[in-house]
């Protein structure tokens, strides 16, 4: 008798272990697979593309926004004339008719027909009630300021993927943080295909970009962008750039540089005018280099406004060179401050003697030059500044009046910020806060990179340069009334080895009112064809910014 | 204790009930917040059109309007000292 009630207690306990065991497998070792076959019958996943993040200027307008538009397709298998409907599709696309017949014939369920169609043409399409054809919602990048600010805004294309992606300027710059990150929903439906209450868009990792808030003031960006393409036109030049910053915080204020592109129709412009020239592109910067040089020699001492050079007579001759004034015109015992007055290059060459080339180095190295300045903008390139070793003499002559030295607008523009800040150098930045999609805001502060000269050089080096303005070459142009400080520049090009006495790039740096800057402005004219000289290209360009700049912010003269 | 577990099931098959056939509804109303949305999208690239400064400016040229040629100053600073 026990050893069939044995028999039988195994034979069950045998039975347990082997549904609990065949349970184990199906609810655990096979359970994903299960739930995705069970979520397929009744579910649904739906891809969740985020929002792209806006860019906004400091007047919250979304200079960079996103707009509804459509993916055009087309399910093959249902339409029956591919070429009368290819034929009607036609005009809407932008496309022949065989190329869309072509693909209305593939042997396929659906096919993307085109991308970014706008709202109108939808509803022209629809008009036609076109069988097998359909509409799936997009958004697309949309600049409402068309052209303004486009070489600091970039544009958004395709990666490889097929997929948005941010190139050049900010869009590039920021891509990841204005991209944001897919996600999934599963949405659980009944019997009807009718959504379900209690498990409704359990939604997985979407999370929308982030939007950016500019130090980019729209009307001094809109002032800036007129009165440059204006004057290349007007001087013939062959290109141009300026900027204004805000030289107590760095904050880039205005961007514009031509010739330019329209970021809506990026694809109908080259590589090379993608570029930003303030950026990328290094040049000789000519006259406006020697305020920082003479700031050198202030700050450490070796000289003083008063001091008056003993080598400005006539030409200076170094190593087998001759320096010349630009205008050959001389003046024996002229003061530091008529040095730069009349923009004198003997005198600079005295300066630069003075400061010596261990100095000048030192000193260059603290204003950044050859550094990257950090500007967040995609595509920042820095040349460097030649080893101390590798310079002879007359490289530290023609330093000091800014030729035989290369730099970026930028780099020049950050160095200035010293001369206009009370003496630090400030980190220029496009970007002044970041908003998340939750709303929290991230404030991106002000940096000081360096303080290269002291308070009181900064102050005495602006009133030389006020005095510049006042009484240079420039002051027939100048904006009465107000206390600017300024420099002009006027570098000629090398060419082949040597300097083309005709071609020029002419500049004007400086920024106002002398007395609390506002703004910090640089313009750069390209080989301007009325006149090489800064002081009748650049010059007048800067005053009338300067003058729009005045009259925005509501500054009264004071004199 | 059976009369509350008795009631509790009761409670959860009618609520089950209820929010079962709120899909339809549920639907609908998801159909109108896109709308909504669509439509705030539509309307947002309007009004940022419409007030772009290169809209306004060329709006203002059609319309004759010119720029300001000498600006008229109300206020000027005072000097520090003045001559009696």
């Amino acid at each position: 008798m026990n050893w069939r009630y044995r028999f039988v207690l195994i034979g069950f306990g045998f039975l347990f272990i082997l549904i609990v065991a065949r349970l184990f497998y199906w609810q655990v070792v096979r359970a994903d697979e299960l739930s995705a076959l069970g979520q397929a019958q009744y579910g649904r996943a739906i891809k969740l593309d985020p929002t792209r993040g806006q860019i906004l200027t400091s007047d919250d307008f979304a200079i960079a926004a996103n707009k509804l538009s459509y993916l055009l397709f087309a399910n093959p298998k249902e339409i029956k004339d591919p070429q009368t409907e290819g034929v009607e599709l036609s005009p809407f696309l932008g496309t022949d008719s065989s190329s869309i017949s072509a693909l209305l014939s593939l042997n396929g369920y659906w096919v993307a027909l085109k991308s970014h169609v706008d709202e109108q043409t939808k509803e022209k399409i629809q008009n036609f009630k076109l069988p097998g054809v359909g509409f799936e919602e997009q958004t697309t990048r949309f600049y409402p300021e068309a052209s303004m600010a486009a070489k600091l805004l970039g544009f958004v294309g395709k990666d490889e993927n097929g997929a948005d992606k941010g190139y050049f300027g900010l869009e590039g710059y920021y891509d990841r943080q204005l991209q944001g990150k897919s996600g999934y929903a599963t949405e659980i439906h009944d019997a009807l295909g009718q959504p379900i209450l209690a498990k409704m868009n359990d939604s997985i990792g979407k999370v929308d970009g982030r939007d950016l808030t500019l130090h980019l003031d729209r009307t001094i960006q809109f002032m800036l962008d007129r009165e440059l393409k204006d004057g290349i036109t007007e001087y013939g030049a062959s290109a141009g750039a300026a900027i204004v910053m805000d030289p107590k915080t760095g904050g880039i204020l205005a961007m514009s540089a031509f010739p330019s592109y329209d970021p809506r129709h990026y694809q109908n412009y080259s590589d090379e005018e993608y570029k930003n020239s303030i950026i990328t592109d290094v040049y000789e910067p000519g006259s406006t280099f020697k305020p920082l040089i003479m700031a050198s020699a202030l700050d450490a001492g070796l000289l003083t406004p008063d001091t008056k050079c003993p080598i400005c007579a006539g030409p200076v001759a170094i190593g087998g060179y001759e320096i010349h004034t630009w205008n050959d015109q001389y003046n024996a015992d002229e003061t530091m401050t008529e040095v730069i007055q009349h923009s004198d290059n003997t005198g600079m060459v005295y300066v630069g003697k003075t400061l010596g080339l261990d100095r000048l180095y030192s000193y260059l190295k603290k204003f950044g030059v050859g550094d990257m300045t950090g500007i967040d903008l995609q595509g920042e390139e820095v040349p460097g500044l030649r080893p101390e070793d590798q310079w002879y003499p007359i490289d530290l002559a023609t330093a000091t009046f800014g030729q035989g030295i290369t730099l970026t607008p930028i780099e020049l523009l950050t160095a200035f910020s010293a001369i206009a800040n009370g003496g630090e150098r400030m980190e220029p930045h496009v970007v002044k806060s970041i908003q998340t999609p939750e709303g929290q805001i991230i404030d991106i502060p002000p940096k000081v990179l360096d303080r290269p000269i002291s308070e009181k050089t900064s102050k005495v080096m602006t009133e030389m340069m006020v005095n510049a303005v006042e009484n240079g070459e420039a002051k027939w142009t100048k904006l009465k009334g107000y206390r600017i400080a300024g420099k002009t520049g006027t570098a000629q090009i090398p060419v082949a080895g040597h300097y083309d006495p005709h071609q020029t790039v002419a500049s004007f740096i400086g920024f106002g009112p002398a007395d609390d800057p506002r703004f910090l402005m640089l313009v750069i004219i390209d080989r301007p064809t009325t006149s090489i000289y800064g002081a009748e290209t650049a010059a007048p360009i800067f005053f009338r910014v300067a003058k729009d700049i005045m009259l925005y912010y509501g500054i009264s003269p004071s004199e | 204790m059976i009369a509350i577990i008795i009631g509790l099931s009761v409670a959860q098959i009618a609520v089950s009930n209820k929010l079962s056939t709120n899909g339809a509804e549920l639907a609908l109303l998801e159909k109108d917040i896109d709308g909504y949305k669509k439509q705030n999208m539509v309307l947002n690239e309007q009004v940022l059109q419409q007030s772009a400064l290169t809209t306004i400016d060329a709006q203002a040229r059609k319309s004759g309007f010119v720029e300001a040629s000498v600006p008229l100053y109300l206020s000027t600073p005072l000097p520090l000292a003045l001559k009696q």
